[in-house]
């Protein structure tokens, strides 16, 4: 399943996938693959994630 | 048993020159290690295929010397089935953009892997011409170079067939 709210989320910081992945230290595909969803993140990138776009792990990663 | 000597001689001279080149590109930060969890997930795979890719062609290379006789020297099948595993491992690694690291730089690489095969291809070329490529019908030792510079060539036309086909815009994917 795709993440959106991730999308939106970098979008709104105008962020690339790119600069988002050097700030969290992976690469462009694989932020890519979080986003499209054929990829599911341990933990540990997903906090990195939240704490660089100023979210919270539910904000971004969980679905209710 | 001079022949013998000699290509010991030829062969560890050869893999020394080979491990120095790479200990100079790990020094120089050409090579680099580091993964990120998904390269790492997606090259442990990419392991698994080449470790079953290579027991299926050490088996195969044995048969085919049990039922078709010796076709070629011990070293050069154990190197053709090596570098079919390679072969395997590298083209999956890309197909999942795992094979380079987040600090390798693709273009660094990929001239040092035409290097390779050029050098390589070369020494298959002059081996051709001035025979030594096969003995009475029996595929020498010599083969090794040929089929490192065609494993290395299949990587690097993989790589950049990859590279051309897949998109530029991020927004695209």
């Amino acid at each position: 399943m795709k993440n959106l709210r991730l999308k939106a989320a970098r979008a709104a910081l105008d962020l690339s996938q790119q600069q988002l992945a050097d700030a969290v230290g992976v690469s462009r595909q694989t932020i890519n693959a979080i986003e499209k969803g054929d990829y599911n993140p341990t933990i540990k990138l997903c906090i990195a994630i939240c704490r660089t776009l100023g979210k919270t792990l539910d904000e971004l990663f969980w679905e209710g | 048993m001079n022949y013998h000597f000699g290509m010991l001689i030829g062969l560890t001279l050869g893999m020394a020159a080979g491990f120095a080149v790479v200990a100079l590109l790990v020094k120089k930060k050409v090579l680099d290690m580091h993964f990120d969890e998904r390269q790492e997930l997606a090259r442990g795979k990419a392991f698994q295929y080449g470790f079953f890719t290579l027991l299926i062609a050490a088996y195969v290379y044995g048969l085919s010397d049990v039922l078709l006789g010796r076709w070629c020297d011990v070293l050069t099948g154990v190197t053709l089935c090596i570098a079919l595993a390679i072969c395997v491992f590298a083209i999956t690694c890309i197909l999942k953009d795992a094979y380079l690291s987040l600090r390798e730089k693709p273009r660094t690489i990929m001239t040092f892997f035409a290097l390779l095969s050029i050098i390589n291809l070369g020494f298959g070329v002059m081996y051709h011409i001035s025979p030594g490529l096969t003995e009475n019908g029996v595929l020498t030792f010599r083969a090794v170079n040929p089929i490192i510079g065609f494993a290395t060539l299949i990587i690097l036309v993989v790589y950049v067939v990859n590279y051309l086909l897949s998109p530029r815009d991020e927004e695209a994917e």
